[in-house]
């Protein structure tokens, strides 16, 4: 589980706090999203939940988070190692640069902690077959594309077996195969009881998986809850998130009567297409077409 | 981007432990320096290294390459020495005011003879072992792994570097940079090297930050998920190498066979 109370940061260099009395819980298993605007203290508490904030970067706290019993204020990443797993935006700057394949690359972490080498080999070939990396498993890490490379860090990442598992827009360089095969991965991580904190812009994808979406904005938490709730708030834009395509969609088609009144805003393909479907029906029931 | 010179394989000698590879490559070496007869390196090279090279199946990949490097290190010391070389008074050849020297061309092509088992030696220990399994073995070796890293590092992200370094001067070029001419290729070092530097000094901190997730620097004892061959035959193989540097080393400075 995943806590925060009170929990305010601030720079050494900064002029107002990157996160404000920030409140949350999350408990364990759960796929928690969060969305914001640049700047608006995604990455800081990233950092935060990762070990990384404020041990490597310095900076002022108040109130407390913690991971488990772990208060995160006195527990840098590297002991947070196997437990918490970070994929940060660009893959290039988490390759170890020590590997010269993409299998050594995976296995770093895990050759890192002292895993014994049978059940070292077996959480790698398990990882590449589950991201689709076989294929690529003698290739330098310098010679893949930044596609290949995301999944190359969300791979070094997912072997180490953490309990809670921090993505920064990790598909962020992927195309959508390759983002369909992430959160692919978040479903298998979502049976294996792993917390997952998901840090995106685009949310039409991971809309479909989420159990929750937090909106931070300038630091606080302007809105915590069910993906169908947050992410239809009419609010969305003025906190710098951009409305699903789905939901724009639909309430436009409200604007203009073609969406039943009682049906909630889609935030999904799947949800989108029933609801377009059922305002057809209606309109020939009506005789409108 | 070609990170380094393997030659992918599964001859005999790909299968050998890569310390045994380094401790020949060092001992041909020691022994083609120890002694001064001329026709000593060449012969050294053809019984020891040749046959290794073919074993390894590698000939078409090593001797193209061997030879694009060795000819041009051989005739620069060929002419170095030749004209140059202290104390020479039998003339070859004059090339206006130089004087080709006997005495020269005699200690060039030994030392050009000496840097052929040199070189032959150390690519065919490139071309023959992944960087990534020469890493393992030296660090299983005890070697610390943080002198490792940094060597892996240094092989790997120094290319990387290149790689983006170009793309900045295309990016350059594009907004009307001109690198044309010795002035323009000065002038282009400040937007060429400020966005390298800078980029560079943000990767280290985002790489340190990865790394320390993903627990180097932890007192753990490591594993390894490359296992490096090894058996009592070539740890005994590497012992008698040794023991010929060695030879090589005290025949040398007892001055026999000079």
């Amino acid at each position: 589980m995943i806590e925060f109370r009170d929990f305010s940061l601030t720079y050494p260099t900064g002029s107002r706090p990157a996160l404000q009395k920030i409140d949350f819980i999350v408990p364990r298993g759960q796929i928690c999203a969060v969305v914001g605007a640049d700047g608006a203290g995604k990455s800081t508490l990233a950092g935060v939940i990762s070990g990384v904030v404020p041990h490597m970067t310095g900076g002022e706290t108040t109130g407390w988070a913690r991971i488990g019993s772990r208060m995160l204020a006195e527990t840098p990443a590297s002991e947070l190692v196997g437990e918490v797993a970070l994929v940060m935006q660009n893959p290039f700057n988490q390759l170890s640069g020590a590997r010269f394949s993409l299998r050594e690359e995976i296995a770093f972490g895990l050759e890192n902690l002292g895993v014994d080498r049978a059940e070292m080999v077996r959480r790698v070939e398990q990882v590449m077959a589950d991201l689709r990396l076989t294929a690529l498993a003698d290739l330098s890490p310098y010679e893949m594309s930044g596609g290949q490379q995301q999944l190359l860090a969300i791979g070094s990442a997912l072997v180490m077996r953490p309990a809670v598992m921090v993505l920064d827009e990790p598909t962020s360089q992927l195309d959508a195969v390759g983002a369909g095969v992430v959160f692919d991965a978040l479903e298998t991580l979502r049976t294996q009881g792993v917390t997952v904190i998901l840090f995106e812009h685009r949310m039409e994808r991971p809309a479909r998986c989420v159990d929750r979406v937090l909106v931070l904005d300038e630091g606080r938490i302007a809105a915590d809850g069910q993906p169908d709730d947050v992410l239809t708030d009419p609010r969305l834009a003025d906190w710098g998130v951009a409305p699903l395509r789905y939901t724009t969609a639909a309430r436009q088609a409200v604007e203009r009567g073609l969406w039943e009144a009682d049906r909630p805003l889609p935030v999904t393909l799947e949800a989108a297409a029933e609801g377009f479907d059922a305002a057809l029906k209606g309109a020939r029931t009506a005789g409108g077409l | 981007m070609d990170m380094s010179s393997h030659a992918v394989g599964d001859s005999p000698v790909h299968r050998l432990n890569p310390l045994t590879k380094l401790v020949f490559a060092v001992t041909v070496t020691v022994s083609a320096f120890a002694f001064t007869m001329i026709w000593w390196p060449p012969l050294l090279f053809c019984v020891a290294i040749v046959p290794m090279v073919i074993v390894s199946g590698t000939q078409r990949k090593f001797f193209p390459t061997f030879l694009a490097l060795w000819v041009p290190v051989a005739l620069t010391v060929c002419l170095m020495q030749g004209f140059f070389y202290p104390g020479a008074h039998r003339v070859v050849a004059g090339i206006g005011p130089l004087e080709l020297k006997y005495e020269g061309l005699v200690f060039a092509t030994q030392t050009a003879l000496r840097v052929m088992v040199l070189m032959g030696g150390f690519f065919l220990l490139l071309l023959t072992t992944r960087p990534g399994t020469m890493m393992s073995a030296m660090t299983q070796r005890g070697m610390s792994p943080k002198t490792v890293y940094v060597v892996s590092a240094a092989l790997q992200i120094a290319p990387a570097l290149a790689g983006r370094a170009q793309g900045i001067m295309h990016a350059q070029q594009a907004r009307g940079l001109s690198v044309t001419g010795l002035r323009g290729r000065v002038r282009a070092l400040v937007p060429m090297a400020g966005p390298l530097i800078l980029g560079a000094l943000t990767d280290v901190g985002d790489r340190a930050v990865a790394m320390e997730t993903r627990g180097f620097g932890t007192t753990r004892h490591c594993t390894y998920l490359t296992e490096v061959p090894d058996s009592t035959a070539q740890r005994a193989a590497r012992a008698a190498m040794e023991l010929c540097a060695l030879t090589a080393v005290v025949a040398n400075v007892l001055g026999v066979l000079r």
